[in-house]
């Protein structure tokens, strides 16, 4: 029988300036502008491995990174992915939005056929990195000049868009309560914040943009 | 870009994950050698052909890319030199063991399926020219890589 012992996971919470990043596969023909035109609208342009298609992320987004080593608790890419959608249904679920996973291939969180949440990640020797957006009340115009996530004619919506005249609390507490939607779907109960991400880096490799 | 980080625990002994449990045990092959990030391989003299397994291919879910290495490279054993992309998220392929890329399965850009519906044939990735026939040593046997997957489904 094994003794318990104890599993670390790190999250890295992000906010971002608008910016357009692409993962391992360079989809660049799903942004429908030109690169130079970028600097306009005050967006920029990322390389990053991550899996899945062009995204956007910028303000008023909850961008979360988990750093789980797959490995100690025993699953895969799609377990994870799995378990990253059922958080944010759950979370969307706290103020009564209605969301589901995406059908096959469309990886993601959606309330009808408008996309809320986007995923896309990195595993590397059983480790994460990358991970979630989630549109709490982001300027959506951005996402007219990409084909969000390689799929056409879909909507993207928000938090905002989708609880229409509801009072949202402040964005802190809805960062918050997504965590702890996280940390619930991973089974971790004892969860602190800290200034210093080091111990978490420590063994990482890359996982910044 | 701003960032915050959180640090988490938890006892390794709560199963509290809710993961639909598949009614099958993955294939295993006798006759070819396992390494523990879940790549196989087949020796032939001084050639090795690898691949993922059927445990991985289950566990990563639908392939949609592979990431081949170019003819040539290196690759060293338990080191990345590809990666798959399944629901959005690139796996890094870890090379069982050392040696010269001389072929890879160009069928996989075309059809990266091949990896879920045929992990030990269609679905092999690359075949090396070993350089150290020793490391095969440091691989498991077909009984061990079963008993090591059972292990680490149980974990969760």
């Amino acid at each position: 029988m094994r003794s318990p012992r104890t599993l670390h996971g790190g999250l890295e919470a992000r906010h971002s300036s608008p910016s357009y990043t692409l993962g391992k596969r360079r989809t660049d023909h799903n942004l429908l502008i030109p690169e130079a035109d970028l600097k306009g609208l005050g967006a920029e342009l990322h390389y990053t491995q991550r899996g899945g298609d062009i995204t956007f992320h910028g303000p008023h987004q909850a961008i979360l990174y988990p750093i789980i080593s797959l490995r100690s608790i025993g699953i895969g890419a799609r377990n994870y992915v799995e378990t990253l959608e059922r958080s944010m249904i759950e979370f969307a679920s706290v103020y009564g939005v209605k969301a589901r996973a995406g059908h096959k291939g469309e990886t993601g969180v959606w309330v009808g056929d408008r996309k809320i949440g986007a995923i896309g990640v990195r595993i590397s020797s059983g480790i994460t990195s990358h991970g979630l957006a989630f549109n709490i009340d982001p300027d959506l115009k951005y996402f007219e000049h990409i084909v969000p996530c390689g799929i056409a004619d879909k909507e993207v919506t928000s938090l905002r868009r989708e609880t229409d005249d509801m009072l949202l609390p402040s964005e802190e507490v809805i960062h918050e309560q997504l965590v702890s939607c996280l940390a619930k779907a991973f089974s971790y109960d004892d969860v602190v914040w800290k200034e210093d991400p080091s111990f978490i880096l420590d063994n990482q490799e890359e996982y910044k943009d | 870009m701003a960032a915050r980080f959180l640090w988490a625990s938890r006892a390794a002994s709560h199963l509290r994950i809710s993961v639909a449990q598949r009614g099958f045990a993955s294939v295993v092959l006798k006759d070819l050698k396992y390494a523990d990030s879940h790549e196989w391989v087949k020796i032939d003299g001084n050639k090795a052909t690898f691949g993922i397994t059927d445990h991985a291919q289950d566990h990563l879910g639908d392939v949609v890319y592979v990431e081949l290495p170019d003819l040539g490279r290196s690759v060293s054993q338990g080191e990345s030199f590809g990666a798959v992309e399944s629901v959005k998220a690139t796996s890094d392929i870890n090379s069982p063991v050392s040696g010269k890329v001389v072929e890879v399965n160009e069928v996989l850009t075309e059809s990266p399926g091949l990896v879920n519906t045929s992990p030990y044939e269609e679905g092999w990735i690359i075949k090396v020219e070993l350089s150290d026939a020793g490391e095969v040593e440091k691989l498991m046997d077909s009984d061990k890589y079963s008993k090591f997957c059972e292990e680490e489904d149980a974990k969760h």
